[in-house]
């Protein structure tokens, strides 16, 4: 390899120093790292374990820091270069929005859907575009998913659930499996009669009101993808309201929120909604209206 | 928001004492979203004076005395036992003997409310006395490593705290009530000598048996050995001799959990009789006719106070029963399922599955939790118990159908049909597992099933009746319980 | 009044100020949601220039919510200096905008034109500025305001340290706001915005906040984002306060939706200077955001910028210290991608400079919105060069109760370097004097929480 011949003194020093800091070898950075090449490629970037790890060099006091990181979620700890993040805080950053941005522009899996039995409807967005700017039109269904919905469905049930895409599809396909069948054994085994499930695509809450007059439900109770954030995006949330119908207030709506494995596990969720629904039933009244009976 | 009435009594080797404590509950979630129901506020309303435990004669307590004693403040509180919804009656060191716990439960039935538990075990004496001293309190907020040592009249509890975490408990037979004295003809007499300070004086090379007199000077010596065992035993002296160590493991109380030698306490909280002479020192040394006064002076000389700082105790005498009457009750996960008519339980002991046994249980197979539980009953001689276990993090609803299954099963084959099945998890699905419960039991065996608790074989629990309409129920854990 | 014109050959007509303002928009997925955007980009521009033609007499004379139904439009009417008005209501819309960028133009001119001007004129102006006109016009306008410190002044730029915590712990809160601190974060603000809005939660926090303030001797401000009536309670309460926060709308009826009028912050008012610690006379922090009126159907079918520019005159009646846009968080529906989120944070950092309020803005974005962290360093440092008050700071720019991401603790730091800003000149030297910052950069020891922990702070 050809030396420099410029003629120009070259200070080296900050590259011996920042190699130095970094463990390479003085002259020669390849040779002098071991275990360069030995990346781990099943570490995660989106591991909450390896989140929780400091990557600030030298804190004054190391305890501290662990304990500041055991305190909160919030992304502390994790040093710069210059002003700005480092590559690993950024690339982590980036890869949780990631997989926020999918949750919220994919379409939740065929199959899962088909193991559970549900037929598709759509409301009356044409796309992903149509559903994020217009709510008024994810609101209904379509026409044609209107119809579906009344040639296909049990009329008149005690209970109509219902499966929605929302803001995230991720958090359906992570839950929606585990929290339908032992809501609807659980509906059941109480001799209440549940409807014919399906799925709803580009679905707002208030689909639920649409459908709830098409059907003649008593109680409707729609599983919806909630806004993802960076943590997670598999939060799921239920809506439940007791004779919807379209234009009523969203107060006379129940709602469970945070259905997630870090947040109510879907199953606990599927439980506590039996005893919600049954209560519902029983007080014919949901949202605040159900609060006012109880206390 | 409900707020209920809790009691701690303390009847312990010298002293007896009796706090009532106002704990609120709430539920702290938001408007619309699953239920968080906890323990928000727990308020000190009412402390007796510290009573001379009555006895009949040197170990018997009498019972008849220690009914007035109860009677009596809970008149001066203005409350009736019927108002009183938890709580704990701590049975400490010598009164804990097996006659005398009896006399207590005996004594104390009348008072006990509707879901007062009589209990006792070193390791949790020690585990109370480091909350109720606001040790527990220090540690959780400065985050830091705390040593609680409660030196009462017959044993010294310690608890160490990691930031709010309890990292170990231990109990030596060491206290200032162990030799007792009388005064003849201008010299100290003993009148009573336990076999543990027996050991301590034989060590400080000051043999002493019941009735030997004894000059003061001998028995600095005995409680300057006293105190010296501690600072081995807190760590204090991390270089003991071998035959201190031999004395510190002879002086081990019984039934308590070996005390490794903690590193890195920041702080050391001193509470229990003996802490409050080391602050409120009797006028007379022998006012109480015990060494209790001099074991507190040699603490006050001792290693202990030199290497570790020290904590400002906000209870001491009364660290016991303010931790029984605040901090034995805590209350279950906010979405669970019971039976009501099964509640209240008490004592019932508890058997948990080690990891390999849960898994198996998730996979639909009970027969490696059978044979734990089989071994446990045959063990401990008893039939019902409440099964215990981590439950699984996000389970799915096949894991769950077939864990309800095994479980059921394995309820079946180990208790009869009237044994209600009791289950408590760590992990928030007691709901969700409740309910197939239901669905296999059919309306046969009654079932409670709680969460977000955590118990170990070995251990005994109490359900109270639920609270907060019907979201919550409290749970006691004990150590040891008397019946 | 003149409401048509001919642009390439075709027709356009419209039939009222409001329309005219609403179609002149620049394109905002909200005012399509609400039905009155124009519908095709050359109706836009005829719509821009029927309003480069209007008189501002016409535009003071047509307020889009009427006087008469609403304390909004009241108060910015009744706030008009009527001799400087009688200079300029002969002038159209264009010859505000060319007034503004004139070099002959100095910044008292635009002090003393601000209190000539109604909401719609700004925001009719607004709508004839490109985003470069946007930044050049603020920077020509600097807005202090005196709290404990002073905000505002030219070469500066502040923070908001935000320390959310989805479950409001204490120490965890405590453990963010010590890692912003080590950044250089805070000046303008330590402020959270609380999951539970209890009097005791917030008066909890704001002890914590006072306290470490006292402790370390930081020379800033503390707030809890509680509702008005929850800080009012907590204050009467004894808890510690400088200022008392509220979101605000460009209606009196949107503004009865965020739960309080007029009257409440005139009741704050009177509360703070018995109660209140602050040493200056600004004492109200107030959030605006375009699309709010319309997600609580108070717009009155008015466009959301010129919405927004009412929330503006509703605040001046107040003197607030800080007034903060938070513009992405609201969705798509209202502003739809980065192009709509960038231009909304110039129109209203300037609009909120021209009305004469010390205007920051929370650059920032939800997850369902078509925008990354690269939109937001963007809009964050054309704002710096636009002269804003200042911007947020969050840990790593993930704010992990509210579920959005805006700027970094990181971001202010490179934003000052690179456009040779500093913070609040008191907030510097206690910097300097923790070894946080050093001739306006951060040190070697800057962004290491523990330096608070090791100094005696908790732990």
């Amino acid at each position: 390899m050809k030396e420099s011949n410029s003629n120009f003194l070259k200070n080296l020093d900050s590259f011996y120093q920042f190699s130095k800091d970094r463990g390479y070898n003085k002259e020669n950075s390849i040779s002098g790292k071991a275990g360069f090449h030995d990346i781990d490629i099943r570490e995660d970037l989106t591991d909450p374990e390896l989140k929780r790890r400091p990557l600030l060099d030298h804190p004054q006091d190391p305890h501290a820091l662990e304990r500041m990181l055991r305190a909160t979620t919030a992304r502390i700890g994790v040093g710069k270069a210059g002003p700005r993040l480092l590559t690993r805080t950024l690339l982590t950053l980036r890869a949780d929005h990631a997989g926020a941005r999918d949750a919220v522009m994919t379409d939740v899996p065929q199959e899962v859907l088909d193991r559970l039995g549900l037929f598709t409807v759509q409301t009356r967005c044409h796309d992903k575009y149509e559903y994020l700017t217009r709510p008024d039109l994810g609101r209904k269904l379509s026409d044609e998913g209107a119809r579906i919905v009344a040639e296909r469905c049990r009329k008149d049930p005690d209970v109509q659930l219902i499966a929605a895409d929302g803001l995230s599809s991720t958090s359906i396909t992570a839950n929606i499996e585990k929290v339908l069948p032992i809501l609807t054994d659980g509906l059941e085994s109480r001799g209440l009669t549940v409807g014919t499930p399906f799925f709803v695509r580009y679905s707002r809450v208030a689909a639920e009101d649409h459908i709830s007059e098409i059907l003649g439900a008593k109680v409707v109770c729609i599983f919806i993808g909630e806004r993802p954030g960076l943590a997670t995006a598999e939060s799921m949330s239920a809506y439940i309201a007791y004779q919807a119908r379209v234009g009523m207030p969203e107060a006379r709506r129940t709602v469970v929120s945070n259905i997630h494995k870090n947040g109510i596990t879907a199953v606990e969720a599927g439980a506590y909604i039996v005893d919600l629904i049954s209560e519902i039933l029983e007080k014919k009244a949901s949202g605040v209206e159900l609060r006012a009976h109880t206390f | 928001m409900e707020k209920i009435l809790s009691v701690g009594i303390d009847v312990g080797t010298s002293t007896t004492s009796l706090v009532l404590s106002r704990l609120t509950i709430e539920n702290e979630s938001s408007f619309f979203s699953v239920p968080k129901v906890s323990i928000a506020e727990k308020e000190v309303i009412y402390k007796s004076p510290v009573y001379l435990t009555p006895l009949l004669n040197r170990s018997r307590i009498d019972a008849g005395a220690l009914r007035a004693i109860v009677s009596g403040e809970y008149e001066k509180a203005g409350v009736a036992s019927s108002q009183i919804s938890s709580g704990a009656v701590i049975i400490t060191g010598e009164s804990a003997r097996k006659e005398n716990a009896d006399a207590v439960i005996r004594a104390l039935s009348a008072f006990a409310g509707d879901f007062v538990v009589a209990a006792a075990g070193p390791d949790m004496e020690s585990l109370i006395a480091g909350k109720g001293s606001g040790a527990w309190q220090f540690s959780r907020k400065n985050h830091c490593r705390v040593l609680n040592l409660d030196i009462g009249g017959g044993t010294s509890n310690a608890v160490l705290f990691d930031d709010g975490d309890m990292k170990a408990c231990g109990c030596l037979d060491i206290g200032g009530r162990l030799i007792r004295l009388c005064r003849q003809d201008e010299g100290l007499t003993v009148r009573q000598v336990s076999p543990a300070a027996a050991l301590a004086a034989q060590a400080a090379s000051v043999p002493i048996a019941d009735g030997s007199s004894v000059s003061r000077q001998d028995l600095e010596r005995i409680a300057g050995k006293m105190a010296h065992i501690l600072d081995c035993f807190t760590g204090a002296d991390r270089a003991p001799s071998s035959e201190d160590l031999e004395l510190m493991g002879k002086l081990q109380t019984p039934g308590s959990s070996p005390f490794p030698v903690p590193e890195d306490v920041q702080t050391i909280f001193f509470s229990g009789g003996v802490a409050e002479m080391m602050l409120r020192p009797a006028v007379q040394t022998f006012a109480y006719g015990d060494i209790g006064m001099l074991l507190a002076d040699a603490v006050q000389q001792s290693r202990m106070r030199q290497v570790f700082a020290a904590g400002s105790a906000g209870e001491t005498i009364r660290a016991t029963v303010v931790g029984a009457g605040s901090y034995t009750t805590s209350i279950s996960g906010s979405t669970v399922y019971f039976d009501r008519e099964v509640l209240p339980v008490k004592n019932v002991p508890v058997i948990r599955l080690d990891e390999q046994a849960q898994r198996e249980i998730f996979r639909g197979n009970e027969a490696p939790a059978r044979e734990i539980a089989a071994w446990h009953q045959q063990q401990q001689d008893i039939c019902g118990y409440m099964l215990a276990m981590e439950g699984m993090a996000d389970p799915d609803y096949g894991q769950m159908k077939a864990a309800a299954a095994a479980i059921s099963r394995l309820a079946d084959q180990t208790m009869p049909g009237g044994e209600p099945l009791l289950l408590a998890f760590d992990r928030d699905i007691a709901k969700a597992m409740g309910l197939l419960l239901r669905g296999r039991q059919g309306s046969g065996r009654k079932i409670i099933c709680i969460d977000s608790v955590h118990m170990r074989s070995g251990e005994f629990a109490d359900l109270g009746r639920p609270l907060m309409d019907g979201l919550v129920i409290p749970v006691v854990v004990k150590t040891l319980v008397f019946e | 009044m003149k409401l048509e014109t001919v642009l390439t050959g075709h027709h356009f007509a419209f039939k009222s100020v409001k329309e005219v303002l609403a179609k002149a928009n620049e394109k905002k997925s909200g005012d399509t949601l609400a039905g009155i955007a124009a519908s095709s980009d050359l109706e836009r521009i005829a719509a821009k220039e029927v309003l480069s033609q209007m008189y501002l007499s016409d535009l003071r004379e047509h307020p889009v919510v009427p006087y008469e139904e609403d304390e909004v439009t009241r108060i910015n009417q009744d706030s008009i200096d009527e001799e400087v008005y009688r200079v300029i209501r002969g002038w159209t819309v264009a010859d505000l905008r060319e007034f503004i960028l004139d070099y002959h133009t100095a910044e008292e001119d635009l002090h003393t034109l601000s209190r000539a001007l109604t909401s719609e004129m700004v925001a009719a102006v607004c709508k004839l500025m490109s985003n470069m006109d946007l930044v050049y016009a603020a920077s020509k306008i600097r807005v202090p305001a005196v709290c404990n410190t002073t905000i505002g002044l030219r070469g500066t730029m502040a923070t908001r340290l935000q320390p959310n915590h989805p479950t409001d712990d204490l120490e965890g809160i405590t453990a963010s706001l010590f890692e912003g601190l080590s950044y250089g974060c805070g000046d303008a603000l330590i402020g959270l915005n609380p999951v539970s809005d209890t009097s005791a939660r917030l008066g909890e926090i704001l002890k914590r906040f006072d306290d470490i303030r006292s402790r370390f001797e930081i020379p800033t401000q503390i707030c809890v984002l509680g509702h008005i009536t929850t800080q009012i309670e907590a204050i009467r309460g004894g808890a510690p306060a400088d200022m008392i926060f509220q979101s605000i709308a460009g209606s009196e009826k949107g503004n009865r939706a965020f739960g309080f009028s007029a009257e409440t912050i005139r009741e704050a008012q009177q509360l703070l200077a018995e109660k209140g610690k602050a040493k200056g006379p600004n004492v109200f922090y107030f959030e605006t955001g375009q699309g709010s009126e319309l997600s609580s159907d108070a717009h009155f079918d008015a466009d959301q910028v010129t919405m927004e520019a009412r929330c503006y005159g509703f605040a001046r009646e107040f003197h607030p210290f800080m007034v903060n846009t938070v513009v992405g968080f609201i969705g798509p529906e209202y502003l739809y991608d980065s192009r709509q989120v960038i231009r909304a944070g110039l129109e209203d950092h300037f609009m909120g400079k021209l009305t004469g309020l010390p205007m920051g803005c929370d650059c920032c974005y939800t997850n369902h919105m078509q925008a990354d962290q690269n939109d937001i360093e963007n809009l964050s440092m054309l704002l710096g060069a636009a002269g804003v008050n200042y911007i947020l700071g969050v840990p790593a720019s993930d704010d992990v109760m509210l579920n959005y991401q805006s700027n970094s603790y990181h971001d202010a730091a490179a934003v000052r370097e690179i456009l040779g800003l500093r913070p609040i000149r008191e907030f510097e030297r206690w910097l300097e004097k923790m070894g946080i910052m050093e001739n306006g950069r951060l040190t070697d020891r800057a962004g290491d929480p523990t330096i608070f922990t090791a100094k005696g702070g908790r732990g």
